[in-house]
């Protein structure tokens, strides 16, 4: 199994490690939104998660970006852009004194975020096998 | 508003259909049954009460069940024409001897009428009353209901019990005739003008009115708002007070839509304006809140309602059903008992079911832990700026003067103070001792206390080491040279202070915090000014404040802000406390001791602060009908649950607006909005304060705008506004407000008035005609306004107070009265029946200023006494005591107190507008001139909102442009 095959395979452990972050705070959103939680715990918790998160996909972008797969970086780059432009302005942190009225605006954006981590699953995944294929040939 | 009682012949029923969504009639003597509202009594009997108009040729009752048959949705509320009548039988009513003859001829009838009336009688009032009662009493609309004396035999002690509710006092009743009368005024008026087709199903009369080319009527702000009109059955008692005070509780629609989709179709907003804790002024005819003394607290099992008067009993009132979930719950058993007197007692008396606001007391179950004392915390800056300036003198002589203020009722009431510099300066106060000692912390980034004991102590125990503190707290830091302001840390430390109790941290400083925690920076870069970036100056600067914020919440701390700097104090980030620990901010810019008008309003307002009779550890709940969800919150709280407002310590008179969504299409005929709050009273108490409102629905657009509210509409507005500016731009800001306006006109134009086009009108409900006055106020407001040359420190002041106060002060705030002096009729400024009566407020613009004239300006926060420059030296003699105009200079001002009938008239109408207002705010008098001090010139002039200023448009171009927006969209 050569470079681009382990690349891919990292890729796709990323990016369901991603999947389920993302699984877990449209739970946490649901359960504040349920009262089963509350905003103070809910904000603690996931505030843990946002930076590695956005650490995570920004490494993975890297890898591609020096490992030459231009396609893939090309398809990581603008969230990585949108979170960096995040963290400047300094919002990237889930606030509890805003969390209800913001709250539909972070489900929608965890919404998003899964859809685009799927899709990049997927992605990957096939890349893999075409990768091992292309070994194995 | 009271619920209106339907006013029906005697022996006449009116029925609820569903299925037609409207009221039929029914003859309890033939069982006939019929649409048309009766006019004539049905039984045969020379009656002497109601004139008897010829019936309408349309009146043959149709046998046929009414319920089958499909009609369009017909409502009849009691019209001009049926109060009338029953005005003009009133005099006859009253004379026993009509009376009399009349009971007895219908036993039978009577009897029969109560079984099929539900329990409570809900149902019409009739003109008989219980033989025996007193003849002044028998008024139509607070006769008991006949159904009374059927039910009682059950409850409790039948006639005795009616006397109770007979037996109010008289004003009460003329009260409630005012009342009535002005339900009725609207339909009166209206009843030729009315927008055709529309009075058929109409609750709220409807009636168009043009405002181009109009000065806008600026009395009419103080007018109620339409009256929240209920089917007559909907309330179990026939109580006055069944619906709360718009100073309670209103609602930007007086009739809730069926869905959302006509909801959002109308483009008005549906929300709550509250002020639950409001304060209760016994000179304005407040009514104290009634107190369910036993703590039998009937709620339902599934929603958890609290009883209020618009459940149903049924099982012969052994059960009673939920207005809002349907469900049936049983009545407690001590709930006809009353168990101080050890007997039965009337359920129909009950407070509960009389009134719409209650307060329960409420029982271990509804305690965390034992009710807490009040705790009062004191932060004093006492840096060089904060000590020159004479806050700390002030501060610590305005304390001292209210340490009796304090609510202590029980004697349980501490205090700690904690002086900060560039170092804490605890005291400690040990009891029985006269002296206290000071520990000084320097260390700033790990904050301890340096003694576990006597820093917060008992204010009775330590009395006298607190008043030789407070005597002494100016004298020590005279000499102190320190500049800076360690407020993050000694907030920290009142915190570990207070924190295992609760109570609130009163923090009072005049500078910048620029070391320890949470210190800022001066960030008022005035190239930013009048830019989008602006907003970013409304935003907090660093999260400190908001992290803290919330462990106070948590630990039940609340933090009042005083800030007196004459420099920037960064308002918007310091305000953060006290917006999310439920306190409130004060600015005082460029306070100076020395200047005994702001002592004066410092210390009084900081009196009355300590004064306030606060509630501790509360939690605001607001409970709908079904279908009904609360989506967003405004106001000063924390948001601990998706329903759950958190207040540390409830202040009084703080305004919450709460906005509503339709889940669910409303099946019922009226909905019922209850808002309870859960609090500790300083007294030690556990209370439940519960409002209760009830509104009719409705599938119309008309009646929507016919039942549309402008000044809570307006509040709406500001909250939106300024959450708008922080989180976009002010241009937004404003453009919301605009466009919210414009969006609601177009739809009445289009629907309402169906006249489409481009039109040279602009039309707008009668209700709502000063509502563009009101938004215009609002995009020039100091809080929203255009412009590069305002402080950011005022904008975020005013934009705390825009979300804080009650519609009582914003009106004002937004729209500031104006009269005029010099040419006020004779009886102005003199004591009236109604205390001292004020001129006629004027439009808001300087056509009407002149030359010569004595005017005053004022919107509850500062007042302006503007003096023409031709003002004859008699007029400036007899107010100002000065020779001549030239004499004069501008600012603040004391008016003097002077031998002669104008200028005691004038101090009457000053004195009179500063305590108009609930609130704490005792406005400052600036003496404007008219041809002097630009600054103070064109600060009176720009609140005359109705005039150009700079690039802001007039009323008349913001009317223009609200026009075209309707005519554009069309």
């Amino acid at each position: 199994m050569g470079g681009e095959g382990w690349l891919f395979l990292f890729a796709v452990l990323m990016a369901a490690v991603l999947l389920f972050t993302m699984v877990f705070f449209i739970i946490m959103f649901s359960d504040l939104e349920c009262d089963y939680i509350n905003p103070i715990d809910l904000c603690n918790k996931l505030n843990q998660f946002v930076l590695p998160e956005m650490i995570a996909h920004a490494f993975l972008t890297l890898c591609f970006l020096l490992s030459g797969q231009w396609l893939a970086f090309l398809l990581n780059a603008p969230l990585v852009g949108y979170n960096v432009n995040k963290i400047m302005s300094k919002n990237h942190m889930y606030d509890a004194t805003e969390i209800f009225r913001t709250l539909s605006g972070h489900k929608k954006e965890s919404f998003i975020k899964l859809g685009f981590y799927l899709v990049s699953f997927f992605y990957y995944l096939y890349r893999m096998i075409l990768a091992l294929i292309s070994e194995s040939d | 508003m009271s619920a209106q009682p339907v006013m029906l012949p005697q022996g006449w029923e009116a029925r609820w259909d569903g299925q037609s969504q409207a009221y039929y009639y029914v003859d309890q003597s033939s069982g006939q049954s019929q649409w048309e509202l009766p006019t004539a009594p049905s039984y045969g009997s020379p009656d002497a009460q109601t004139p008897v108009t010829a019936p309408p040729a349309s009146a043959a009752p149709t046998a046929a069940s009414p319920a089958a048959a499909p009609r369009a949705g017909r409502r009849h509320y009691p019209t001009a024409q049926i109060q009338q009548q029953l005005y003009g039988g009133y005099d006859q009513a009253q004379q026993p001897g009509l009376q009399a003859p009349m009971q007895a001829g219908f036993p039978d009838q009577q009897g029969g009428q109560q079984q099929q009336q539900q329990p409570g009688g809900g149902g019409p009032v009739q003109y008989f009353t219980p033989a025996g009662m007193d003849g002044s009493l028998q008024q139509p609309g607070i006769q008991p209901p006949a159904g009374y004396a059927g039910q009682q035999g059950g409850v409790g002690p039948g006639p005795g019990a009616q006397f109770s509710q007979g037996q109010q006092p008289v004003d009460a009743m003329s009260n409630q005739f005012q009342q009535m009368n002005m339900g009725y005024k609207g339909p009166a008026q209206a009843g030729g003008a009315a927008a055709g087709g529309y009075e058929q199903k109409q609750l709220h009369p409807i009636h168009t009115v043009n405002l181009i080319g109009m000065q806008p009527d600026v009395g009419a702000l103080d007018s109620p708002p339409p009256p929240y009109l209920i089917p007559p059955n909907a309330a179990v008692t026939q109580s006055p007070h069944v619906q709360p005070d718009p100073s309670y509780q209103r609602s930007t629609l007086a009739t809730m839509p069926m869905t959302q989709s006509l909801l959002n179709k109308s483009k008005l907003p549906l929300a709550l304006v509250m002020a639950p804790y409001r304060s209760f002024r016994e000179s304005d005819g407040d009514m104290p809140v009634p107190v369910v003394e036993d703590s039998v607290i009937a709620r339902c099992r599934r929603c958890r309602a609290y009883i209020n008067p618009f459940v149903t009993f049924i099982e012969g009132g052994n059960r009673w059903k939920c207005c809002m979930c349907g469900l049936s719950n049983e009545v407690p058993q001590l709930f006809d008992w009353d168990q101080a007197a050890g007997k039965p007692a009337d359920r129909w008396a009950r407070k509960e079911l009389n009134h719409s606001v209650v307060e329960f007391i409420a029982p271990t179950e509804y305690m965390v832990r034992p009710p807490q004392p009040p705790i009062y915390a004191f932060i004093i800056d006492v840096s060089q700026t904060a000590v020159q300036s004479g806050m700390v003198a002030t501060a610590a002589r305005t304390i001292l003067e209210n340490l009796d203020n304090l609510p202590n009722a029980d004697k349980r009431t501490k205090i700690a103070i904690i002086a900060v510099s560039t170092s804490l300066h605890f005291f400690s106060l040990p009891p029985g001792s006269a002296e206290a000692s000071m520990l000084v912390v320097p260390d700033l980034t790990d904050v301890f206390l340096p003694k576990p004991v006597d820093l917060l102590v008992n204010l009775n125990e330590s009395r006298p080491a607190i008043e030789s503190l407070l005597n002494r707290l100016s004298d020590m830091f005279q000499d102190s040279h320190i500049v800076g302001n360690a407020l993050g840390s000694a907030l920290q430390a009142a915190h570990q202070l207070i924190g295992k109790y609760g109570g609130k941290i009163i923090a009072l400083t005049a500078s910048l915090p620029t070391v320890g925690e949470g210190a800022l920076k001066a960030r008022d870069d005035p190239k930013l000014l009048g830019t989008s970036k602006e907003s970013s100056l409304l935003n907090a600067a660093s999260s400190f404040y908001k992290t803290f914020a919330i462990e106070c919440s948590k630990q039940q701390v609340a933090v009042d802000m005083f800030l007196f700097s004459a420099s920037y104090t960064d308002v918007a980030t310091l305000s953060c406390l006290p917006r999310y620990t439920a306190g409130q901010t004060y600015l005082y810019p460029g306070f100076n001791a020395s200047r005994s008008e702001d002592a004066i309003k410092f210390a009084t307002e900081f009196g009355r602060v300590l004064s306030q009779p606060i509630g501790l550890e509360a939690v605001i709940r607001v409970r709908a009908t079904r279908g009904i969800r609360m989506s967003a919150f405004h106001g000063n709280f924390f948001i601990r649950s998706t329903d759950l407002l958190a207040l540390p310590v409830v202040p009084l008179d703080q305004n919450y607006v709460i906005e509503l969504q339709l889940e669910d299409d409303l099946k019922s005929s009226t909905v019922v909005i209850q808002t309870a709050i859960l609090h500790t009273t300083c007294y030690g108490e556990r209370r439940i304060r519960v409002i209760t409102q009830s509104m009719s629905t409705t599938d119309s657009i008309a009646e929507l705008y016919a039942s549309a509210d402008q000044i809570a509409i307006t509040s709406y507005l500001a909250n939106k506004a300024v959450e708008k500016s922080m989180t976009s731009s002010l241009d937004d800001a404003r453009s919301l407000v605009t466009n919210r306006l414009s969006e609601m006109l177009t739809v009445y134009k289009n629907q309402v008035t169906s006249s489409a086009g481009a039109s040279a009108q602009l039309a707008v409900p009668d209700n709502l005609k000063l509502l563009p006055l009101l938004a215009c106020g609002l995009v020039k407001h100091v809080g929203l306004r255009e412009g590069a040359s305002i402080p950011p420190d005022l904008r975020a002041y005013a934009q705390d107070l825009l979300t804080t106060l009650p519609t009582q002060s914003l009106v004002p705030y937004i729209h500031p009265r104006f009269y005029s002096l010099h040419n006020m009729p004779p009886e102005a400024g003199t004591i009236g029946e109604h205390g001292v009566i004020l001129p006629p407020p004027m439009n808001l613009t300087s056509e009407r200023l002149e030359r010569h004239g004595l005017f005053l300006i004022e919107d509850g926060q500062n007042m302006f006494l503007w003096v023409g420059h031709e003002a004859v030296p008699r007029l400036v003699q007899d107010v100002f005591d000065l020779p001549a105009y030239a004499d004069l200079t501008g600012g603040k001002f004391t008016l003097p107190q002077l031998d002669n009938p104008f200028s005691q008239r004038v101090n009457a109408i000053v004195a009179k507008t500063r305590e108009l207002r609930r609130g704490v705010y005792r406005p400052h008098l600036y003496v404007v001139k008219s041809d002097a001090e630009p600054a103070l010139r064109s600060w009176a002039l720009s609140l005359l909102i109705e005039d150009r200023m700079d690039h802001m448009s007039s009323y008349a171009q913001y009317l223009t442009t609200v026009k075209n927006k309707v005519n554009g969209s069309s």
